[in-house]
């Protein structure tokens, strides 16, 4: 691999390796310019993916060194409900080895429909009093971007034409999973309460593609590192790409403190704590933050300076604010055969009809249902039966025996309203292991966000019960209090005064700064942000390049 | 994002959560000694030998993981050798609960001669008034501590120690294969059958 040493003032440093990282790393160095990626997490199993196993007593204890995400006990972070309380040490954890959460996620890979960039015009369920915008850019313009990151990554699925899914202009490159049981009961509610099914877009290859071999269904998927490579990571796809250019070095262990600025607000490099916590200056002519929903605003707001004394690229104030954590439902059944749902992907087929909000419901809000999860043996035995049952003895042993693999869940994922309220920033008091302010999140759902949820989950009991369920049940809706789809922070928008990024992704207030990943979602969508992501990613890259090219952006070349 | 049922960032929480303050010190250097030391014996075709406990304070956890999950028509975690894990266990990386252990089996001895007096060991009583000791305390944090323990032991990977003969997986269907053909389950594969013969019907 390329290294440069830390005094070479390089084109790019692209500070994360995941979703959005990845690919700005490989396009920008396929373009011919010298970049750094800096990942705060390890190298996980990268380029020995076969070295991934699948012993759950392991992952449940993983070494620092084999840890894929990050650690709510070292990068520390505090979580409050309102302003008045006072934060709590939170378990906020995202993915954090080379290749992001990318490296472990179940792969959902769902464009946003059209209508998502532009709901706050389009939409009469809104309530008064959100952060509700729409996006500054539309579809038609992310459409082929949302097309070249799925033959890129390599995304399977099927084309469909529905109200309820996004136009493609072009079929994925592999075809869809194969269906579980999951996706069978959910065709017998579907055909039953006339509702559509679709298989889900995933990040995971079902034929051999772009040197890759295809998924082996081995189960007990999403969590843990894809050992035959068929899960499209950015650590299997973009990576090595990016390596292979000769331009491109990955510093693993490199957790950014600063990103630094002159005197004329431009930014000339990061400061960031190598492996042995010792500080190290990399320069660079421009800075791609792709750190996370959560991690790329903290950033931001430590990075004070003379010139930006609240925190870099934050004139408008709304650095951190708008966060979105993404919420969920989940309902589980038992069922009379055997479903055996720890085989295969973790996230199967998708139930769509209530993508949209509909006035007539009453309240802002849609999502999908999706037939998702799995129960390990450990899960299981430790508390996976269905509630109310005896937890040991020859009950206990019966229940393992009867529930085991009978067992189907269905996972929504759903809309969550922006708030100006809903915030990351510095926690006055706790520091994480390199003693910095820890991550303070400030999060309450908006009322509709809860009636959505309670929506969902009536739905979900219907939909389990009608494809002939033995026994159902739900817990009570929850909102989230922190997890890897925070998105918001850095929202885009074309006026300096109420967004930090513009549509190409660059900060309003630093020429030489793009931050690229979920903070700069306008909308949360339906929590299914990858591909979106992924689409930004490409097409931020592309425009970054040809200005680059043009002399408006300067780099070495 | 889904709040719970195992979705992939409910994981890293539930895996504390789902388990006692003693698990989340579990270290993994640990582990893998305790793994290797398994490896060894079982190529040498010993049974493990105990490191930690006393043979009578091995006859006592093996019973009481014997009435955690019984033997029925099928075996239960003594013959799955969760004592075993749980010794290694104790060896390597849960050292920290040895006290535990030592005061919890006093604390079953204090209870047995109060509900049973006469009665000398737990491991003596019969499967009846076991199972009433056991519900006595069921509530406490050293039946939470076994019950988790043996649970572990019954069901991880059969190269930790316990899960002999991979007897928990049988007795939950799964199997430890990491390749698997669709049909997965009975009713995909029921739909696929159906499908298979509408295809056969059309001219």
């Amino acid at each position: 691999m390329k290294t440069y040493p830390t005094s070479t003032e390089v084109d790019f440093v692209v500070i994360g390796s995941g979703a959005a990282g990845g690919i700005m790393a490989k396009q920008l160095s396929t373009a011919g310019f010298s970049v750094v990626v800096l990942e705060q997490g390890g190298w996980g199993k990268y380029g020995r993916e076969h070295e991934y196993n699948k012993d759950e007593w392991l992952q449940r204890n993983l070494s620092d060194e084999d840890r894929l995400m990050s650690d709510p006990s070292r990068q520390r972070n505090t979580f409050r409900r309102n302003e008045k309380e006072k934060a709590v040490r939170g378990n906020h954890s995202y993915g954090c080895v080379v290749g992001g959460g990318t490296v472990t996620y179940g792969g959902s890979s769902w464009r946003h429909l059209p209508w998502e960039f532009k709901e706050a015009s389009h939409d009469s369920t809104v309530p008064a009093g959100t952060g509700l915008a729409d996006w500054p850019i539309q579809y038609d313009e992310l459409e082929r971007y949302y097309t070249q990151a799925e033959w890129e990554m390599g995304i399977s699925g099927l084309r469909v034409d529905s109200p309820f899914v996004a136009p493609m202009s072009k079929p994925y490159p592999v075809p869809p999973v194969p269906l579980k049981s999951s996706g069978a009961l959910f065709q017998t509610a579907a055909a039953k309460l006339g509702l559509n099914v679709v298989p889900g877009p995933l990040a995971i290859i079902t034929k051999p593609y772009m040197g890759r071999a295809a998924c082996v269904n081995c189960g007990i998927c999403s969590g843990y590192g894809c050992q035959v490579r068929a899960r499209s990571s950015s650590a299997v796809t973009m990576l090595p790409l990016a390596e292979k250019t000769g331009r491109c070095e990955i510093r693993v262990r490199s957790y950014v403190r600063e990103i630094s600025v002159d005197n004329a607000g431009r930014v000339t490099g990061v400061v960031y704590f190598n492996e042995q916590k010792q500080e190290v200056r990399q320069r660079a002519k421009t800075v791609v933050l792709s750190a996370n929903g959560s991690e790329s605003a903290r950033l931001l707001l430590l990075s004070k300076s003379a010139r930006f004394p609240d925190g870099l690229a934050n004139s408008s104030g709304l650095v951190g604010k708008y966060l979105m954590l993404g919420n969920g439902v989940v309902a589980s059944a038992l069922f009379e055969h055997p479903l055996n749902e720890y085989k295969g992907v973790i996230s199967g087929a998708g139930i769509v009809d209530y993508v949209g909000s509909d006035p007539k419901r009453g309240f802002y809000g849609g999502g999908r249902l999706t037939a998702r999860g799995y129960l390990t043996p450990l899960d299981l035995g430790l508390d996976g039966l269905s509630p109310g049952g005896p937890r040991w003895g020859a009950g206990y042993k019966q229940a393992l025996r009867e529930e085991a693999n009978h067992r189907m869940t269905i996972n929504c994922f759903v809309t969550q309203l922006p708030l100006e309220t809903n915030r990351v920033d510095l926690d006055p008091d706790v520091k994480d292991d390199w003693g910095l302010p820890a991550m303070r999140i400030t999060s309450t759902s908006h009322p509709d966000d809860f009636k959505n949820m309670q929506f969902f989950r009536t739905k979900s009991i219907e939909i389990l019960e009608a494809a002939g369920a033995k026994k159902v049940w739900a817990p009570p809706i929850a909102d989230t209090r922190g997890g890897a789809h925070n998105r918001g922070t850095c929202r885009m928008g074309n006026d300096p005064k109420t967004s930090v990024v513009d549509k190409y992704h660059k900060a309003h207030d630093v020429p030489n700064l793009f931050i690229v990943d979920g903070s700069s979602f306008v909308t949360g969508g339906r929590n299914h942000p990858t591909m979106t992501i992924q689409a930004l990613a490409f097409r931020a890259a592309d425009h970054i390049i040809q200005n680059a090219k043009k002399g408006a952006i300067r780099t070495n070349v | 994002m889904p709040s719970r049922a195992r979705s992939r960032r409910s994981f890293l929480i539930h895996s504390v959560a789902g388990l006692n303050a003693t698990w989340v010190a579990a270290n993994y250097p640990g582990i893998l000694a305790a793994q290797a030391y398994v490896r060894k014996t079982t190529e040498q075709g010993q049974l493990p030998r105990l490191t930690v406990f006393t043979g009578q304070q091995a006859a006592e956890i093996e019973a009481m993981t014997a009435q955690i999950i019984p033997a029925d028509e099928s075996p239960g975690a003594k013959e799955a050798h969760c004592v075993y894990f749980i010794d290694r266990a104790l060896a390597t990386f849960l050292q920290n609960s040895r006290p535990a252990y030592v005061q919890g089996l006093e604390d079953l001895q204090s209870k047995v001669r109060e509900l049973y007096p006469g009665a000398a060991k737990f491991s003596a009583l019969s499967s009846e008034q076991q199972i009433k000791t056991l519900t006595a305390i069921e509530k406490t944090p050293f039946f939470n501590m076994v019950r988790t323990h043996t649970v572990i032991g019954f069901f991880s990977r059969p190269e930790h120690g316990g899960n002999y003969d991979k007897i928990g997986w049988k007795l939950i269907g799964y199997d430890g294969s990491l390749n698997h053909k669709p049909p997965f389950g009975y009713y995909d594969a029921q739909l696929e059958r159906s499908e298979a013969g509408a295809k056969e019907q059309r001219p």
